[in-house]
């Protein structure tokens, strides 16, 4: 029974999974050989770690961890600073190398992917593994650190693939060996399972997900809403989970937080750096024609807790003016004098395109394609001549120091390594190299 | 009309086609279509833009791509050259693989001889295989370096491109992190 197949088949789709390994501290270590072989953590700005290179995890160093405590059990770490621009080019990288061998490619998150390479062997003249072991080749050549790539028959196959071995892992699991793989996982390890839905399979007595895929169906309808059943059918081999290759051009909400070091209870500075937030917000709104119809507003607490509130707009809007006055009114009722805060944030949600706006009975809309046209005039400049060149009055205090006083208002190292007619605010799109030149 | 060619091109490189006749008029402020259209018609004689069978207008030359400009012969004005030839942009004239680019500010004056200064930009591609005589980026002692290599038989041999330099001798392996295809100097 153990070592019955879940399917009989190899691969009747092939899904690739691939994984960046350590992604942001690996990003830092390939561009710099004084990183190399050190325990490297960013996130210094936010005063946790972001990512840790593999040196610092085989220390203990964990995701969250907070930098004190990283010091504590790791005295030599080599904290950076996030330098999400750094990042976001090799992603993008990351990408376009895996769309060499297919188009098909889901950009699940900055630093992992889904590529369908179904059909590929004969125009490519190779088989599913060697396809998978070229791309990963391709990737760790061309981007200078290593990749995890898993090969299933499906999406939530291909992830326990790629998290069999990391880091520079190469698994393949065609569809008669899943079980072998399943047994040696827990539930909670598969993609799609949270921690409510193990709990709760472990009171049923299912540990490990090859239990999970051995129950009958019946059993996982009863017992499971849509989603679980799906996982279960993805478990059996079967394919379900669609990839998602559009490029993300909708957005159910939009959000923006962001960290300030040192916390503060300055009335003032704080709604300063809450504005600033729904400006950032606003912008990422007009550049996808979107408008929301309600936001949350937080603070985050010195103990890392949050207080909020969420509120519904009278109308769709993309102009921060409207907003910040909304979240002006509802200020005082997060905000305590006596308390530290170290981080604001918006989300804005229940978007809609712009052209399906309503127009309202007291002359508003006019108001509001006013503003509109202003805004246009605002992105315009920000455009030409850097982001924040215009902003709100209410922005101020937030736009006049940099984020991060102190230590960890370190920037970037490639915002100080400039080329000439680079400017702090624009850059050449290429990555750099840093480290002395001898 | 540079600056009218200027907001039809961000209009394309924003909505990603080219703009009406109507929204022409009103990206430039013009009262007519009629205006626009007068406007079209001289950016097609400069051969700004291009007009397809049904009178639409297409984009024609750009993306910013620099005019090669061909020979000047003597006496005949030559209209061809637009036509004949096919332009890239500076950056595929100085990348060929995009993914693989990277670029390093040169700090040192160890390659003033190979016409490297400190300051300048160098572009840098990764899974290159470096042949013997190329500039390459190398990590030596935790530090980049960079240096003509010399492959002799099995020897290699990290050369600098001046004179007070001594050339390097690797004991260990050599990683070499990227081979130079440019240099790039802003004055």
């Amino acid at each position: 029974m153990q070592d019955q197949p879940l399917s009989i088949n190899s691969f009747p789709r092939a899904i690739l999974h691939i994984d960046g390994d350590a992604f942001f501290a690996s990003c830092e270590q390939s561009r710099d050989p004084r990183l190399k072989g050190k325990p490297v953590i960013t996130g210094k700005e936010r005063g946790i770690a972001a990512s840790m290179s593999y040196e610092a995890k085989a220390r203990g160093v964990t995701r969250a961890m907070r930098l004190s405590d990283i010091k504590k059990i790791c005295p030599d770490a080599v904290f950076l600073p996030s330098d999400y621009e750094t990042y976001s080019l090799l992603s993008k990288r990351f990408y376009e190398i895996v769309r060499r061998y297919t188009s098909d490619v889901e950009e699940y998150s900055i630093d992992e992917c889904f590529a369908d390479i179904t059909g590929l062997r004969r125009p490519l003249r190779m088989n599913y593994s060697r396809i998978a072991g070229k791309i990963k080749a391709d990737l760790d050549a061309e981007l200078g650190f290593t990749f995890s790539a898993g090969l299933g028959p499906n999406k939530t196959i291909a992830k326990v693939g790629s998290k069999w071995k990391k880091p520079s892992g190469l698994t393949i699991i065609p569809g008669y060996s899943i079980h072998r793989y399943l047994a040696k996982k827990y539930t909670e390890d598969i993609w799609g399972i949270g921690p409510q839905t193990s709990a709760y399979l472990k009171k049923e007595k299912v540990n490990t997900a090859l239990e999970l895929a051995r129950k009958n169906e019946e059993w996982v309808r009863e017992k499971f809403t849509k989603p679980i059943q799906e996982t279960w059918r993805e478990l059996n081999g079967q394919f379900v989970f669609e990839l998602e290759t559009e490029s993300k051009e909708s957005y159910a909400s939009i959000q923006k937080v962001r960290t300030f070091t040192p916390p503060s209870r300055d009335r003032g500075f704080i709604f300063s750096q809450l504005s600033k937030n729904i400006e950032n917000a606003c912008i990422k709104l007009r550049r996808y024609s979107l408008s929301a119809k309600s936001g949350s507003f937080f603070l985050k607490l010195q103990n890392f807790r949050y207080s909020g509130i969420e509120v519904k707009f009278s109308r769709l809007t993309s102009v921060p003016n409207d907003i910040v006055n909304i979240a002006r009114i509802h200020f005082d009722e997060m905000y305590n004098s006596r308390t530290l805060y170290r981080a604001t944030g918006v989300t804005l949600s229940k978007l809609e395109e712009d052209k399906n706006k309503q127009l309202d009975l007291f002359g508003e809309a006019v108001r509001s394609e006013e503003m509109k046209r202003l805004f246009k005039g605002v992105d315009e400049v920000n455009d030409k001549f850097g982001k924040h060149t215009i902003y709100l009055g209410s922005s101020f205090a937030a736009n006049k120091f940099s984020q991060h006083l102190g230590d960890r208002g370190d920037a970037p190292q490639r915002k100080n390594l400039l080329a000439r007619g680079e400017t702090k605010r624009k850059r050449l799109a290429i990555p750099m190299f840093v480290g002395e030149v001898v | 009309m540079k600056k009218y060619h200027a907001k039809i091109i961000a209009f394309y490189r924003k909505a990603k086609r080219m703009p009406s006749y109507g929204e022409i008029a009103r990206l430039l402020g013009f009262k007519s279509k009629n205006a626009a259209y007068k406007l079209v018609v001289k950016m097609v004689e400069a051969g700004l833009v291009a007009k397809d069978s049904s009178g639409k207008i297409i984009p024609k030359r750009i993306f910013g791509e620099t005019r090669v400009l061909g020979t000047v012969e003597a006496g005949f004005p030559s209209p061809a050259e637009e036509e004949l030839i096919d332009t890239i942009t500076l950056d595929e004239y100085l990348i060929k693989n995009k993914e693989a680019t990277y670029m390093l500010k040169v700090s040192g004056d160890s390659m003033i001889d190979a016409g490297i200064k400190p300051g300048d930009i160098v572009l840098v591609e990764r899974n290159k295989p470096p042949k013997n005589g190329d500039i390459v980026i190398a990590e030596v002692d935790g530090n980049w370096t960079m240096k003509y290599l010399r492959k002799s038989g099995r020897q290699i041999t990290l050369a600098p491109g001046n004179k007070k330099f001594k050339p390097i001798v690797p004991e260990d392996e050599l990683n070499i992190a990227a081979v130079v295809t440019a240099v790039v100097r802003k004055y």
